[in-house]
C-alpha cells in the first residue's frame, strides 16, 4: 500500500513537471521581429511607404523609421501588440494605431513590412521569414575568460 | 556541486537553441537538469559509498571523470547525434558548442522581476525571495525524518548504522539534493551573468562556492546558512576591493586579481589542513585515552 503510493507519488510529480516544461516551452518562445517601412508591390496594388513610424511596445519605443528603414525588437510568446504612431507626410500629425499580431511557433525571425500590414493586406504580403545572407567564416573560436568575455580584446582592438 | 552544475549548463544549452527565454527559459533549463542531476547524484552517490572515509579525493577525481563525460556530449555529440538547430551556439565545424553561449535573452530577468529601487539601487526582490525560500526549505528540511538521518548519518556513520538508518541510502539521497539544487544555482548564478561559458563555468563555480563557504567560516565538515551569507559577501566584497588596492598599492589591478585568487586557494588549502589535523588531534587523543584506560584496568588487575 505505501509502496503503490509512493509510485504514485513520483508519477504525480513527473507527470507535473512535465505539463510545467510544455507550458514553459510554448509560454517562453522567443521571437525576433523586424519592421520594414518599405514601398512594395502586392497583386498589382502598390503600397506607398509613410514618412514615418514609430514603434511602440509596452509603452517603449523599439524602432523608429524613416522610409526605407528597418527596426527590431524581441518578443516572448506568441502574442504581439505594438502602438504604431504614423507620420504620412513630413508636417502631418501622427496617427496612432494599435495591431496585434500571433506569430508563428516555429519561425525565430520574422520581417513584417508595416505599411503593407496598415493597408490590410494578406498576411504573405507583411510577413516573411528573415533569412541572414552572410555566412559566418569558419574561424577559431575566441578564448574567453571566467566571465565569458574575450581574452586580450582590448588590445586586438588597440591592435 | 560540480556534477549539478553541469546538468543546468546542459538545461541553458537546450533552452538556448530551442530559443526558450526569459523565467521559461530559466524554469524550462531548471526541469531539463532535474534527471540529469538525479542520474549524476545517484552514480556519485554510489561511487562514495564504495569509497567511505575516501571521499574527498575520490569526488574530486570523479568532477574530473563526469567533466570528461560532459566535454564528450557537448563537444561531439551536440549538434551530430543530439540535435542542436541554431547555428549561433554550434560550432563552425557543424557540430559541438561554441565556447560561450549567450544568454542575453535569459539575462537577470530574475533579477529584474519584481526590482525596486531605492536610491538610484536596484534591489532584486525575486532573487531574495527565492534566496529566502530556500533558506527556510532548508531549516524545513532539518527537522524532517531524513534530514535528521542526514545530519546523524554525517556525524557518525556507524552509530547511525546502529540506529537503524539505512546509511548508504541516506547519503545518496543527500547527493542527489545537492546535486539537484546546484542545477539550479548554476541557472540563477548563469541568468545572471548573462553569458555560458561552455567549458569552464561548472569548474569555476564549485572553486567559487567551497572559497565562499570557508571563508565565511565553514568547515569541512560543518556549514550552516550563515556560513554562506558571511562567505559570500566577504568573497564579492574580495572581487571588487583586491583589483583596486592593486591598482592603489602596486599600481597594476592584476596584481590585486592574483592576490584575490591566491587568497581563494589559501583559504581552501588551510581549510583542509586544519581538518585533517583536528582529526588526526582527535584520533591520537582517543588512542591515549584508550592506553590510559588500558593501563589503569592493568593497575586495578594487579591490585586486585
Amino acid at each position: 500500500m505505501k509502496n503503490s503510493r509512493r509510485l504514485l507519488f513520483r508519477i504525480l510529480t513527473v507527470l507535473v513537471l512535465l505539463v510545467i516544461a510544455a507550458a514553459m516551452y510554448v509560454i517562453g518562445r522567443g521571437h525576433t521581429l523586424y519592421f520594414d517601412n518599405t514601398s512594395m508591390d502586392y497583386n498589382g496594388q502598390t503600397v506607398e511607404a509613410p514618412y514615418r513610424i514609430d514603434v511602440y511596445v509596452d509603452g517603449e519605443r523599439v524602432a523608429k523609421l524613416k522610409e526605407d528603414e528597418r527596426g527590431t525588437c524581441t518578443n516572448i510568446g506568441q502574442k504581439f501588440s505594438m502602438d504604431l504612431e504614423i507620420t504620412k507626410e513630413k508636417d502631418d500629425e501622427p496617427v496612432t494605431e494599435h495591431i496585434s499580431l500571433k506569430l508563428p511557433f516555429n519561425v525565430d525571425n520574422i520581417v513584417v513590412n508595416l505599411p503593407a500590414l496598415l493597408q490590410g493586406l494578406d498576411e504573405d504580403a507583411y510577413y516573411s521569414v528573415f533569412v541572414p545572407l552572410v555566412q559566418e567564416p569558419a574561424d577559431e573560436e575566441p578564448q574567453v575568460d571566467e566571465f565569458g568575455i574575450e581574452i586580450n580584446a582590448d588590445e586586438n582592438t588597440a591592435g | 556541486m560540480t556534477l549539478g552544475a553541469m546538468a543546468g549548463e546542459i538545461g541553458l544549452i537546450f533552452v538556448s537553441d530551442w530559443q526558450i527565454w526569459g523565467i521559461p527559459g530559466m524554469i524550462l533549463a531548471m526541469i531539463i537538469s532535474i534527471p540529469i542531476s538525479v542520474a549524476l547524484g545517484v552514480l556519485c552517490g554510489k561511487i562514495l559509498n564504495q569509497a567511505k572515509g575516501r571521499e574527498m579525493v575520490t569526488s574530486y577525481i570523479m568532477s574530473y571523470f563526469i567533466n570528461g563525460i560532459y566535454q564528450l556530449v557537448v563537444l561531439y555529440l551536440m549538434g551530430s547525434v543530439i540535435p542542436i538547430i541554431h547555428s549561433s551556439i554550434k560550432l563552425p565545424r557543424g557540430y559541438g558548442i561554441r565556447n560561450t553561449v549567450s544568454l542575453l535573452q535569459m539575462r537577470q530577468k530574475l533579477d529584474e522581476l519584481l526590482a525596486v529601487n531605492v536610491k538610484g539601487v536596484r534591489i532584486p526582490v525575486a532573487t531574495l525571495i527565492v534566496i529566502a525560500l530556500m533558506c527556510l526549505l532548508i531549516v524545513w528540511f532539518r527537522r524532517t525524518k531524513l534530514g535528521q538521518d542526514m545530519r546523524a548519518v554525517g556525524q557518525d556513520m556507524q552509530v547511525a548504522e546502529d540506529a537503524g538508518i539505512n546509511v548508504e541510502r541516506t547519503r545518496i539521497i543527500s547527493i542527489v539534493i545537492s546535486t539537484v539544487l546546484a542545477g539550479f544555482g548554476m541557472i540563477i548564478y548563469l541568468q545572471n551573468m548573462g553569458n555560458l561559458s561552455t567549458y569552464s563555468s561548472h569548474s569555476q563555480i564549485g572553486m567559487f562556492c567551497i572559497a565562499a563557504l570557508l571563508v565565511g567560516g565553514a568547515s569541512v565538515d560543518h556549514a550552516s546558512i550563515g556560513n554562506v551569507f558571511l562567505g559570500v559577501i566577504l568573497f564579492h566584497t574580495m572581487f571588487i576591493v583586491a583589483p583596486k588596492a592593486g591598482a592603489v598599492i602596486t599600481g597594476d589591478s592584476m596584481i590585486g586579481e592574483y592576490f584575490r585568487v591566491f587568497v581563494s586557494y589559501a583559504v581552501i588549502t588551510i581549510a583542509l589542513v586544519m581538518y585533517e589535523t583536528k582529526k588526526r588531534k582527535k584520533k591520537s587523543q582517543a588512542a591515549e585515552q584508550l592506553q590510559a584506560d588500558q593501563q589503569a584496568a592493568g593497575a586495578d588487575g594487579k591490585g586486585a
